[in-house]
């Protein structure tokens, strides 16, 4: 019997079951890949970040504590992959003798590695000539003392012992030396230090016979370290969970090692400066997946609900003849289930399917099938649930004695007599004025600081504006509708001609059915707009970030004495080129402080590179517009202001290389404002002028740069300027790609790539489904209406005019609500999430062919909907007896 | 001389049952309809009355066999200038007002200038002026089925099928009501096709048809049938 009534429904119902299995295939896919990217997301900056820190733990002891001691400690709290000795010594300097003439360093540190050191830590030396074994020397201390191997070169060892001679094997590289020579047990954000600038790899032999004699003088100026890699096999994959972990091993040894030794915990520095990240894909993760999520249920549930019609003359008729209530309630049940087993199979395939092909989602294998059970799990819920409401509802009506109205509404919604949609809104409005006024400061990660916070109060603004957008969107629709006045008439006239005002008389009885669906795609459309809009706005303002860093699109950087400028007719000659501008850069002597200077064409620089409000002190036009007005204006860093007490107007003296006699000669500048950034400038302190006044003030107008934009592939644009430059090698071509990919360490490096492709593919589904789904289930609800309206006459032409008219009713009522509520939940979003951008964009940047392309798919599923369920001649018989 | 409306020869409606069998619910249905009959059409529930009327009507069309409408133009303009249908469900438009329900067949013909007075006259000859705002939904099912033989009398029919119209209606309505019917009718030339369980409806039709496990008995009745 129940799989005689399962067969049935499909065959019978199966638009019905479709429906519903297709909200559940869309919540469920969601789900599981939002899901999905997320822990994906966080294992693998979690695992970037330990693949970046090569000694997970530098342990120095202090002088006299006994090494064995010490490794024992380490053995037992944390799980060891491998320990060697490092042994430091501070050293007076070097001396090398070629030829006659003897070059000297300053002072420097003379270290030893224990055996097999490199293979366990491959990445801290790094042969450049001459043996890996023996006396080593740094690159750099190599070049100061101009030595090579075989050459001799003399130690100058501290604490009055006498010089020592070695010969060099080789010359090495230090990549690693800022962790290498880290002093552990500082406290954290001291100032940073600055790795030794002359470097001695002795064999652990002479290092011992060189420094480690009991009888040193001074005990202090040697140190010994043990470098320690863990195994990270039991890191948690949660870059946030991994750091309290780590922290909390590095605590345990530090109990253990009863003060025997300082720890320099470097895998959980690494950590710590993930942590923010991951947090804010988490944030993002709840404001752009979660409106999804919950649309993808709403959905569901309005799909269900506009089938329920059906299912309860259907349940009557069974309950006329007799059916017992649990026979009833079984096969609505097995229904149900039908829709929802259909609809999380799907969903599951299509997760998987994404799974395949977007980016941060593959490499988190292990914990993908436990999270896709849950996630079939709550599509089951969210199906049944579907069922259930429109029951539980039903249930209530009847219980009410209000079944039998379908059209009329006796009553306006509680909510509407309570104004909670404005309410909503009001409150989001509070909500959000809140959050601006602590800045919008939503994740806190101090560093070294275990604790994180994430002030998810600021979530409430955007729900309560979305809810409210929804709610108002229902009553006014709703209320346009119902009324039956003009406005109504003039939407669907076009498509009803002089049926207008008998399809707007019958829409407006229909009022709450089709503010539903209005609602619903203006949910959708908002959903998708608002993540389109802050999607394209992240991007933008990623570009800006590297744009800032390269200069412009392609940056040729050339020198005073071969300036790039040179080749500006050139460069402007290529087919790639836009636009190329040079741009001065010479340094400038600000009192003591030696700054980059920066002279350029006020008027002109925007044409190759984006000048920011966000890098001035007011407007961009406004602070180079007085640049330009002002000849022998000066630009200066707020840091200048503040040191030299700056006044508008006021004459500042900077001392400028003068191309005659190559030195500094003092040239005075009027003070015209103030720049924080500025493109390939340095973060702190830099200068900007006029190129014309340094020129003249100079002697030289040379221009050692020139910005470029292109028209629209910066890699082609620089690929034909190094072609172009390629008989001058002095001059470096620089694109704005490989600045994103070196930038690339903060959050752009967590693939907001593959969240939005999810979220956009998704909305612009959901949008189409929305609209499309729920009039052609209405439709095929009303089936048999519209088989009475042929058979009194309806022609198949004035039969659309009806379904047309709805279709029209929800694409305007959804587009007009959908996007006015989009833009504003993404000014939002954009808002409360300052905190990812850098530096905070000016204006939104709107993605014109995705929401044309989203509007386009929504337009198609209406018409396909008109055009799939409009009545067809020849099956009117069968409806006709329909109930 | 009079025309001849609607002539059916042969006529067989099959519907699938089950997964391979058919159920013959019409077989072998001759007739034709004269203008200015009047025929009731009895039988027993199931017998394929309903099913007869939609072939008639042109709502539906036969397995076997063929339906000619004459004196009524071809299949295509049969609806509803000439061919007035009163459905045996409910078949009011729930979201419209009884009023425009009535005038729909006019406003969808393209004639809605005089078709509202027409509408409104006809309703209060029907003695249904007082609902003329109502909606379906608020009617007692006689009374929308009254309003639906309004509406399938607005445009003048020249052939009136009508199931089962006074099905809901206690006998001293339904012969007001039917007084009503065959006044609208009368010089009209118009046809009446009445499907109905109700005897003294039955008994005021020049003409009786009787079905019977889909056999059509249009013969003046000789004593067969029960
Ligand atoms: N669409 C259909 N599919 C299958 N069988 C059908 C269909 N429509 C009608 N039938 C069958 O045809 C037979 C005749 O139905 P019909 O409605 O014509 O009877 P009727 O004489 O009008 O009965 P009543 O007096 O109860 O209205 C019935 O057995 C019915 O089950
Ligand atoms: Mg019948």
């Amino acid at each position: 019997m129940l799989a005689l009534w399962v067969r049935g429904v499909l065959a019978r119902r199966f638009m019905r079951v479709a429906g519903t299995a297709a909200g559940v295939a869309l919540t469920v896919a969601l789900l599981a890949t939002l899901t999905l990217f997320l822990l994906g997301a966080g294992a693998s900056m979690t695992a970037r970040a330990i693949s970046a820190v090569s000694i997970d733990w530098q342990v120095q002891l202090i002088p006299g504590a006994d090494p064995d001691a010490v490794a024992k400690v380490l053995e037992t709290t944390a799980d060891v992959r491998a320990t060697h000795r490092v042994r430091y010594a501070d050293i007076a300097g070097l001396e090398a003798r070629t030829g006659d003439t003897t070059q000297t360093t300053g002072p420097g540190q003379a270290i030893a590695f224990d055996d097999s050191y490199s293979k366990d830590f491959p990445a801290e030396i790094r042969s450049l000539s001459g043996s890996a074994d023996g006396v080593l020397v740094a690159q750099q201390t190599a070049a100061n003392l101009h030595v090579g191997p075989g050459d001799m070169i003399v130690i100058r060892r501290s604490g009055g012992l006498p010089p020592a001679s070695v010969r060099i094997a080789g010359v090495v590289d230090l990549p690693d030396a800022d962790s290498l020579f880290q002093l552990p047990g500082l406290p954290p954000r001291a100032a940073p230090q600055a790795p030794p600038d002359n470097v001695l790899v002795l064999p652990a032999e002479d290092w011992r016979k060189l420094f480690g004699s009991p009888d040193t003088p001074h005990p202090e100026s040697t140190r010994l370290q043990l470098h320690v890699r863990l195994a990270h096999g039991s890191l948690p994959a949660d870059p946030t969970a991994a750091y309290a972990f780590a922290t909390g091993k590095k605590r345990n040894l530090e109990i253990g090692l009863a003060g025997q030794a300082v720890v320099a915990d470097n895998l959980g520095a690494r950590l710590d400066a993930v942590r923010q990240d991951a947090l804010y894909v988490s944030v993002l993760f709840l404001f752009l997946g979660v409106p999804g999520i919950a649309l993808a249920i709403a959905l569901t549930m309005a799909v269900t609900m506009s089938t329920a019609g059906g299912r309860r003359i259907e349940q009557a008729l069974l309950r006329v003849r007799g059916a017992p209530m649990r026979r009833i309630l079984i096969l609505s049940a097995a229904e149900a289930m039908v829709a929802s087993i259909g609809g999380i199979a799907l969903g599951l395939a299509c997760a998987l399917y994404f799974l395949g092909f977007v980016p941060g989602l593959r490499d988190n294998s292990a914990s993908a099938g436990t999270t896709l059970l849950l996630v079939a799990m709550a599509g089951l819920l969210v199906g049944l649930a579907a069922y259930l409401l429109p029951a539980w509802r039903d249930a209530r009506l009847i219980a009410t004695g209000q079944a039998r109205r379908a059209v009329i509404r006796t009553t306006t919604p509680l909510w509407q007599r309570l104004w909670l949609d404005l309410a909503l809104l009001a409150a989001a409005g509070f909500f959000f004025w809140q959050q601006a006024s602590t800045g919008y400061q939503i994740v806190l990660a101090p560093e070294g600081v275990a604790a994180t916070s994430v002030d998810y109060k600021a979530f409430i603004a955007p729900a309560l504006f979305w809810t409210g957008m929804a709610l108002l969107t229902i009553r006014l629709s709703g209320r346009i509708i119902a009324r039956n006045g003009r406005p109504l008439r003039a939407l669907i006239a076009p498509v009803c001609g002089p049926l207008a005002a008998i399809v707007a008389a019958a829409l407006s009885r229909q009022a709450s059915r089709l503010t539903l669906g209005i609602a619903m795609t203006a949910l959708a459309i908002s959903f998708a707009t608002s993540t389109a809009i802050f999607n394209e706005t992240y991007n933008a303002q990623a570009r800006v970030d590297a744009e800032l860093t390269n200069g412009s699109d392609v940056t040729v950087f050339g020198t005073t004495d071969r300036p790039a400028g040179a080749q500006l007719a050139a460069l402007e000659q290529l087919p790639e080129t836009a636009a190329a501008e040079p741009m001065q850069h010479r340094f400038a002597y600000v009192g003591a402080d030696l700054q980059d200077l920066y002279g350029i064409d006020p008027r002109r620089i925007g044409q190759a590179t984006t000048l920011s409000d966000a890098y001035f002190d007011g407007t961009a036009a406004d602070v180079l517009g007085r640049l330009a007005s002002t000849p022998d204006g000066v630009l200066v860093s707020e840091e200048t202001v503040q040191d030299f007490q700056l006044q508008p107007g006021d004459t500042i003296n900077l001392r400028l290389i003068n191309a005659r006699d190559h030195q500094y000669h003092p040239v005075a500048f009027r003070f015209v404002g103030i720049a924080r950034e500025f493109p390939t400038a340095p973060r702190d302190s830099f200068l900007v002028a006029n190129a014309a006044y340094v020129g003249r003030m100079t002697g030289s107008d040379a221009a050692e740069y020139v910005l470029m934009r292109s028209r629209g592939d910066p890699t082609a644009l620089a690929r034909q300027a190094s072609t172009e430059l390629s008989f001058d090698p002095p001059l470096k071509v620089a694109d704005i790609g490989e600045a994103t990919r070196l930038i690339g360490s903060s959050l752009t490096a967590v693939n907001l790539r593959g969240l939005t492709t999810v979220e956009l593919s998704f909305s612009a589904v959901m949008a189409a489904a929305s609209a499309g789904l729920m009039l052609a289930l209405g439709f095929v609800e009303r089936r048999r209406t519209f088989s009475i309206l042929g058979a009194i006459g309806a022609r198949p032409g004035q039969l659309a005019a009806f379904l047309w008219a709805e279709g029209v009713l929800v694409v305007t009522g959804g587009i007009l609500f959908g996007l006015a509520s989009g833009i504003a939940t993404a000014w939002m979003l954009v808002k409360l999430l300052t905190g990812v951008f850098d530096p905070p964009p000016q204006a939104l940047s709107v993605p014109w062919l995705y929401l044309g392309t989203m509007l386009g798919l929504l337009i198609a599923s209406v018409a396909a909907a008109v055009l799939f369920t409009r009545p067809r001649p020849g099956h009117d018989a069968e409806r006709l007896r329909d109930f | 001389m009079t025309d001849v409306l609607v002539v059916a020869k042969s006529v067989r409606r099959e519907f699938p049952d089950g997964r391979y069998g058919t159920n013959v619910v019409l077989r072998d249905v001759d007739c034709r309809i004269a203008s200015g009959a009047r025929i009731a059409l009895t039988g027993p529930s199931g017998s394929g009355k309903t099913t007869l009327l939609h072939l008639l009507g042109g709502l539906d069309r036969p397995t076997h066999g063929s339906i000619d409408w004459p004196g009524l133009g071809p299949f295509d303009e049969l609806r509803p200038r000439h061919v007035g249908f009163v459905f045996q469900a409910p078949s009011l438009f729930p979201a419209l007002t009884v009023l425009q329900n009535v005038e729909l067949p006019a406003v969808l013909a393209g004639e809605d200038i005089q078709a509202g007075s027409m509408a409104a006259r006809l309703l209060e000859a029907f003695g249904l002026g007082g609902l003329a705002g109502k909606l379906p939904e608020e009617l007692s099912g006689g009374q929308a089925q009254r309003v639906a033989m309004v509406r399938a009398l607005l445009l003048g029919p020249g052939l009136l099928l009508a199931d089962e119209p006074t099905g809901q209606l206690d006998s001293r309505t339904a012969q007001l009501f039917f007084d009503t019917v065959l006044d609208c009718l009368e010089g009209s030339g118009a046809a009446l096709v009445v499907a109905t369980h109700d005897e003294t409806v039955a008994a005021r039709m020049a003409t009786r048809w009787i079905m019977d496990h889909g056999l059509l008995f249009t013969e003046p009745w000789r004593g067969r049938m029960p």
